[in-house]
């Protein structure tokens, strides 16, 4: 019985800590490449839409699927190319930074 | 001395303040060294919360006219009210709009330009994308389609509306369909910057529209700078063979047009493909040299007809093989202009262009401004910056390139001179910044 209590308490310590995503990394990541396209706190630029204020489970799904190869609109070719390269974790930690971000004019 | 130059700012930005209300300042110290006379550099936002404005236009006694490219055209007066005078569709709170004009990925309302006489003949000139004149045309990307249009209008005396618009160019090509490429929507590669040179004729630059016979055909306007009078009329000195609008051939997407203020000689700033931006002086009948065509060059098939991002667009790969395949500037043209600037490779998006004018700009005077937005693809570095780039007198060639020190780091969309001598900059995040430079 204290066995699994103790292991159950390891497994849950050992998970949150491996799938908590963390959207600093996540801003991290995002001005590496991204904002070269999407702007600052993904606000959309150009032709490039907005991809922030968006649920964490859509924006996971879209960059699952353009890593995956999958054409879902007119620039997919870029967003294949670009989301290729990405673990699960950079999706993750993206996803949460893109759900809250805001677009401040000094960015 | 920092403090001292941001002083110095804040007391213009507020000498300036009846005329351009700030939201922000920036201020940056460049160098301080009086022997070499380097300016101190410094921005302030003048307008934001924009949609997407793409360029100004400035009066004499500093009224701004800017364009948004999904929403329309409006003018920030000197004294600070801001009228919006013409709208696109659907567009709302204009006094007048074109039901015809629309917007579509890099296509819709774009460049904007008044007349050298515009105190006297209150005539201004508008880039857009419209449905109006498609006629039997654009049911393909494979076939002609007359989408981007020039229109010309008279501004009412006190800036609250314009009228009288007349159509003067209805042919410049436009892309109305997806297609299979890496930046593949409609609208692609829609140029749309405009200047009156010294010579009073207005040059107006085109994009290819990812068409692959676009720059070399001169019987279409893409992949052209047009070189036509008020009225819509080719200059008569126009040397290419084909349509007599068009002053030179052979571009990708002639976003940048300036003119340098010592001799009048015309300079573009031209957005590459993967692996190249491009300065070109500019001569009447010459080619710049790219041509996307497929099954030619040594060229096999391509994705819907063109080459642009070949070889193995959908992949990351060596610049130097892309530029093999299809150059940027392709020397097998005898009439080839070559670049005086090119990217190092990188393309950035290079997008807009302004000579600096004016004495505060110190050692910079008379250097070429030059907007690069970003992209960052196959490990290419961002751009977002803007360069002054010193071009040797014959402008075959640079001297320098340096990085303006802006203060932030923006998609750097639309260049233009004001007649404070300051440059503003229009953001693809939606502000108009003021970029002050003082001795």
């Amino acid at each position: 019985m204290m066995f699994k209590f103790w292991f159950s308490l390891f497994l849950f310590c050992f998970l949150s800590q491996t799938y908590a995503a963390d959207p600093i990394a996540g801003e991290t990541r995002y001005k590496k490449t991204c904002v070269n396209c999407h702007g600052p706190a993904g606000k959309g630029a150009a032709s490039y839409p907005k991809i922030s204020g968006n649920d964490i489970a859509y924006t996971t799904e879209k960059l699952e699927t353009y890593r995956a190869g999958k054409k879902i609109g007119p620039n997919s070719g870029l967003m294949i190319m670009m989301a290729k390269s990405l673990t699960d974790e950079e999706i993750s930690n993206l996803a949460a930074y893109l759900k809250d971000a805001k677009y401040n004019v000094n960015d | 001395m920092k403090i001292l130059s941001k002083i110095k700012l804040l007391a213009l930005a507020a000498a300036t303040s009846s005329v351009l209300m700030p939201v922000t300042i920036h201020a940056e110290h460049h160098a301080s060294n009086k022997g070499m006379d380097v300016p101190r550099i410094g921005s302030m936002v003048v307008m934001s919360g924009l949609e997407n404005p793409w360029d100004m236009a400035f009066t004499k006694d500093g009224s701004m006219f800017y364009t948004e490219k999904c929403k329309g055209l409006s003018v920030k007066t000197s004294s600070g009210a801001i009228n919006p005078l013409y709208g696109m569709k659907d567009s709302k709170g204009y006094p007048a709009a074109g039901s015809d004009l629309f917007c579509s990925g890099q296509a819709g309302m774009l460049g904007v330009t008044l007349d050298p006489d515009f105190d006297n003949n209150r005539t201004l000139y508008l880039y857009s994308t419209s449905s109006k004149y498609h006629g039997s045309g654009c049911k393909t990307n494979f076939e002609k389609c007359d989408g981007n249009i020039v229109m010309k209008f008279k501004v009412s005396k006190d800036l609250t509306k314009v009228s009288g618009r007349t159509d003067i160019v209805k042919d410049i090509q436009y892309k109305p369909f997806e297609s299979n490429q890496p930046f593949g929507g409609p609208g692609a590669h829609n140029g749309g910057r405009m200047a009156f040179g010294p010579d009073g004729y207005l040059y107006v630059g085109t994009g290819d529209r990812h068409r692959g016979i676009c720059p070399q055909d001169n019987s279409l306007l893409c992949g052209v700078v047009l070189r036509i009078d008020g009225n819509g009329k080719g200059h008569p000195d126009n040397k290419v063979k084909g349509d007599s609008r068009i002053y030179t051939y052979g571009h990708r997407n002639v976003q940048g047009i300036s003119f340098r203020p010592s001799d009048g000689q015309v300079f573009t700033a031209e957005h590459g493909p993967w692996h190249n931006d491009e300065i070109t002086k500019l001569v009447s009948g010459g080619n710049g040299g790219w041509d996307p065509a497929e099954k030619i060059a040594g060229r096999g098939a391509c994705p819907d007809q063109y080459c642009g991002y070949e070889p193995n667009q959908m992949e990351g790969m060596v610049p130097a093989v892309r530029a093999a395949y299809t150059p940027m500037s392709d020397t097998r043209f005898e009439d080839l202009m070559p670049p005086a600037w090119n990217n190092n490779g990188y393309s950035q998006g290079t997008g807009s262009a302004a000579f600096l004018k004016g004495s505060n700009w110190g050692i910079y005077e008379g250097r070429l401004a030059t907007g690069i937005m970003g992209i960052g693809f196959g490990g290419t570095p961002g751009g977002m910056r803007i360069d002054i780039v010193d071009l040797t007198q014959d402008g075959m060639a640079v001297k320098s390139v340096i990085h303006m020190p802006v203060g932030v780091s923006k998609r750097f969309r639309g260049l233009e001179m004001g007649p404070d001598n300051a440059l503003y900059a229009a953001t693809d995040e939606g502000e108009i910044y003021k970029i002050s430079a003082m001795k």
